[in-house]
Formats: C-alpha cells, sequence, structure tokens
C-alpha cells in the first residue's frame, strides 16, 4: 500500500506536465506585472488618427518603487515623471511651461489592469502567433469583444521578459484607431537616478496648474444612472468647478477595465447654448442631451451605442 | 553629483556631511542647475506653488540666516525635515495661474448669438468636455501624448 501511494506520488506530476498552449490571460497578466516590475528604456510610436508621436521612455523599478520619464520627441515639447502613483506632466505653451500634477496612470507599455478578472466578463482572450517588433520576438493575444459595447485590442508581448511590446486598438470593421508599439526597447541595468528630472528651460516660467476637479461628497443628488451597458462600472465621481458656470460639473467615469466613458451632468445655465446629438473623433464618441434643465453629456473610446446607453440611462427624481 | 543633491534634498544627508555641495553649489553652474531642476519635480510632486528662478540663491540665503548646530548629523537630518527650512522657501513664492479649463470655456462661451435653442454637438467638438475626460480617466494614454487642447 504504501508502495503503492509513493508511486501515485511521483506520477502525478508526469501528469500536468504536458506541453500545452500558453494561455491568453496568463501572457497578459505577466505583461501587466512586466509593465511596473522591470526597468526598461525605449522609444515607442503612438499613433491615433493622423496623430502620430515618437515617445521615448526610461522606467525603473529597482525594489523602492516605479519611476518613469517620458519625453514627446514631436512637435510641442512635452514631457511626464511619475513616481509611483504621482504623475506630473511639463507642457510648453509659448514663454510657459504648465506643470500638471495627475494620480495614477495607465501609460503605454503599463496599459492592461492588475487583475484579468476585470476582463473575462466583457472581453475573450485568444492566444496568437509569434512576430517580430522592435527587434524582439512577440507572442500575440487577441482580446476580443463579447459585444459590440468596446473594442477589439491585439497585443504582441515579448516572449523573454513579458512586456508588452505593441498594443492596436480595432474598431468592428477591423481599422486600426490606436496603437502604441516600440521601435526600441531594451532591459536596463541600475543607472543611478540621474536622469529622473525633467529639461528645463531657465527661459521660461514654470507655472503649476491648479486642479479643477475634487472628489464629490456623496451629497444628495437629483439624478441616478440606470441600468449601464453591460461589463461597466462606475470607478470615480468627481466636481469640477467651471469659472463662468455656476454651478459644478459633475462628472462620472464608467470603465470595463480597458475602455473608459465620462458623464457630465450639469444644470443649464444661461448664456450657454444647450448640447444635443451624437458625434465621433477617431476611437472617441460623444453623446449629448438635455433632460428636466441638465445638460447630459457622455465622452468615451468605446462605440456610438456605449455613450448613447450611458446617456439614456441617466433619470431625474 | 545629482544623486548627492537629491540625496541632500530628502534629507538622506545632513548638509555638513555635503560640505562641498554647498560650496558648489554657492559657486554656481551645473550643480545649482540641477539642484533648482529636482526641486522643480519635487514641489510639482507635493503640490507646492513654483519656484522662480532665483530660488537657489533665496535657498542658499536663508541657509546662511540658519544658525551653526552643534548636533549629531542624524538629528541636524530631523530638525531639517521638521522645520522644513526648505518647504517654507517655496512655499513664499508662489505663481499659480488658472488655465486649461478656463481658456476653453472662453473659447466656448464667445461664439454665442442665440443661448436658448439647442445645438448639435457635431457641429463644434466639445472638446472642453473631450479634455476633462482625458485627464481624468487612467486609461488614456492620449491625455499623456497628445491631449485634445494640444491639437497641433
Amino acid at each position: 500500500m504504501k508502495r503503492f501511494l509513493l508511486a501515485c506520488l511521483l506520477a502525478t506530476p508526469f501528469v500536468v506536465v504536458h506541453a500545452e498552449p500558453e494561455d491568453p490571460w496568463l501572457v497578459l497578466q505577466k505583461a501587466a506585472r512586466a509593465a511596473h516590475d522591470l526597468s526598461y528604456k525605449g522609444v515607442f510610436i503612438y499613433q491615433s488618427g493622423d496623430n502620430i508621436k515618437s515617445v521615448q521612455i526610461t522606467h525603473t523599478n529597482s525594489g523602492q518603487g516605479e519611476y518613469a520619464r517620458m519625453v514627446v520627441l514631436d512637435g510641442t515639447p512635452r514631457e511626464v515623471l511619475s513616481q509611483g502613483g504621482d504623475v506630473v506632466i511639463f507642457s510648453s505653451k509659448n514663454e510657459k511651461v504648465i506643470m500638471e500634477k495627475r494620480r495614477a496612470h495607465n501609460l503605454f507599455p503599463a496599459v492592461l489592469p492588475d487583475d484579468m478578472e476585470l476582463l473575462k466578463a466583457s472581453y475573450q482572450a485568444r492566444i496568437g502567433g509569434t512576430e517580430r517588433i522592435a527587434g524582439r520576438d512577440g507572442r500575440v493575444v487577441f482580446l476580443d469583444p463579447r459585444d459590440s459595447l468596446r473594442y477589439a485590442y491585439k497585443f504582441w508581448a515579448d516572449r523573454e521578459y513579458g512586456l508588452l511590446l505593441k498594443s492596436l486598438m480595432l474598431n468592428d470593421q477591423k481599422q486600426m484607431l490606436e496603437q502604441m508599439a516600440f521601435s526600441q526597447v531594451n532591459m536596463m541595468e541600475d543607472q543611478g537616478m540621474d536622469w529622473f528630472h525633467p529639461n528645463v528651460d531657465h527661459n521660461k516660467h514654470y507655472i503649476l496648474e491648479e486642479a479643477h476637479a475634487q472628489p464629490a461628497q456623496e451629497a444628495v443628488s437629483s439624478w441616478t444612472v440606470g441600468a449601464l451597458p453591460a461589463g461597466y462600472r462606475k470607478v470615480e465621481q468627481v466636481t469640477r468647478l467651471v469659472p463662468g458656470k455656476s454651478a459644478p460639473v459633475t462628472q462620472v467615469i464608467f470603465t470595463d477595465g480597458l475602455a473608459s466613458v465620462s458623464l457630465f451632468i450639469e444644470p443649464l445655465s444661461k448664456g450657454i447654448r444647450p448640447k444635443i446629438g451624437q458625434t465621433s473623433k477617431g476611437a472617441t464618441h460623444f453623446y449629448a442631451n438635455v433632460s428636466k434643465g441638465y445638460q447630459i453629456l457622455v465622452v468615451g473610446e468605446v462605440p456610438a451605442a456605449t455613450v448613447a446607453q450611458i446617456g439614456s440611462a441617466v433619470s431625474f427624481k | 553629483m545629482k544623486s548627492q543633491i537629491s540625496a541632500l534634498m530628502d534629507g538622506d544627508i545632513a548638509l555638513e556631511d555635503a560640505e562641498y555641495l554647498y560650496t558648489t553649489l554657492k559657486s554656481g553652474g551645473e550643480s545649482a542647475q540641477a539642484w533648482s531642476d529636482y526641486h522643480l519635480i519635487g514641489d510639482a510632486m507635493r503640490g507646492n506653488p513654483v519656484f522662480k528662478p532665483d530660488f537657489t540663491e533665496r535657498l542658499l540665503a536663508s541657509l546662511e540666516d540658519e544658525p551653526v548646530l552643534l548636533v549629531p548629523a542624524v538629528k541636524r537630518k530631523q530638525a531639517m525635515l521638521k522645520s522644513s527650512k526648505l518647504w517654507s522657501v517655496a512655499a513664499s513664492v508662489s505663481a499659480v495661474v488658472f488655465v486649461g479649463w478656463v481658456v476653453l470655456q472662453q473659447q466656448v462661451q464667445s461664439g454665442l448669438e442665440d443661448d436658448a435653442t439647442p445645438m448639435e454637438i457635431a457641429q463644434s467638438l466639445p472638446s472642453d468636455y473631450w479634455l476633462a475626460h482625458q485627464s481624468q480617466a487612467s486609461n488614456n494614454s492620449a491625455y499623456y501624448i497628445q491631449p485634445a487642447n494640444y491639437a497641433e
């Protein structure tokens, strides 16, 4: 009997170890972690419609948190420095440089959420072949939407390090909406922190932009959002004080884990024409309507049906 | 040199342990530049108001005003952090300006004829809302690379 048990114990591992196909979710999971955990340096191309920009990125994590610097190489000088969840954007505007403070971001290659479970309800993952990107072998993973309320994605993850080499967003006609791809990327040994500073132009004035949005206090609101499009959930609600407007504007943010939508609600004010209808620009769709003396406006990098559905879900008491 | 400056700023090394740094800073040049660059980042991250270009001089002036303390380096470091000499220098200079939405809002308002009839958004893209969406939605790379209001 003892011998039989021992035989069973020894035998079990061999049953599991089989050349099984790679799990696409595990590839994505590894890519999500790699973007935060690894130290890398490279140049990626961002493309959305006619707009193409090269961005130089340096990202380190030597166990003491994440530091990153991104420099937009084309057009208006613009750079982003981040330390953990704190982000500062430096953008040149004439003789000034505007500094903007932000919290947490999902900039390429860190576009995937940490928790893949958030995506499984809305997307189907499928493993593809191996394609060469930026001189590296990339494992292809397709993320197809389960309905028409979101776009499709194609990702290329480095076969050695897991890092995303390329990310592509496609509409239902398989047309490219947004693309980010490394043209060159290298893993970095410890380089010290000398690189972590913005390029300062001492002839310019540096201006810190005031924060516009405050977390909304859960006051009694006169409206509610009914049934959301499948897979979307509310992640944030803020109040924006807009000069020239008598009442604050409420902004509610929804996400399905990858795509995000903003809903704006504000009382109609004199001197500002109410907006209605639908329009789009690239991957971004807009929906506007007026109800019970309120302006409703929805914006998001999602199909037209999604913004319309969220806009129509708002009801007033 | 730069990493030593940042260590000094973060209070990781005491001022007297970096006397040569202090001397170099006083004489200006690259180190002084690095010092002010570093401050610019740290300050923006803490949300403090911004320095004017001459703040290195102000900082040095305020450091010279401080009496020489004969205490161990660790205590000195704590005192330096507590008294927030560096940060109070920062706070004394303010140059905060309201931009972004204000500018856009004015543009939107200037083209009005009749403010009661609804307007089709297809006629004019609501770029102020688009920008607000981009800035708040965390998974929006466009905001960092090419936000709606920076269209060239």
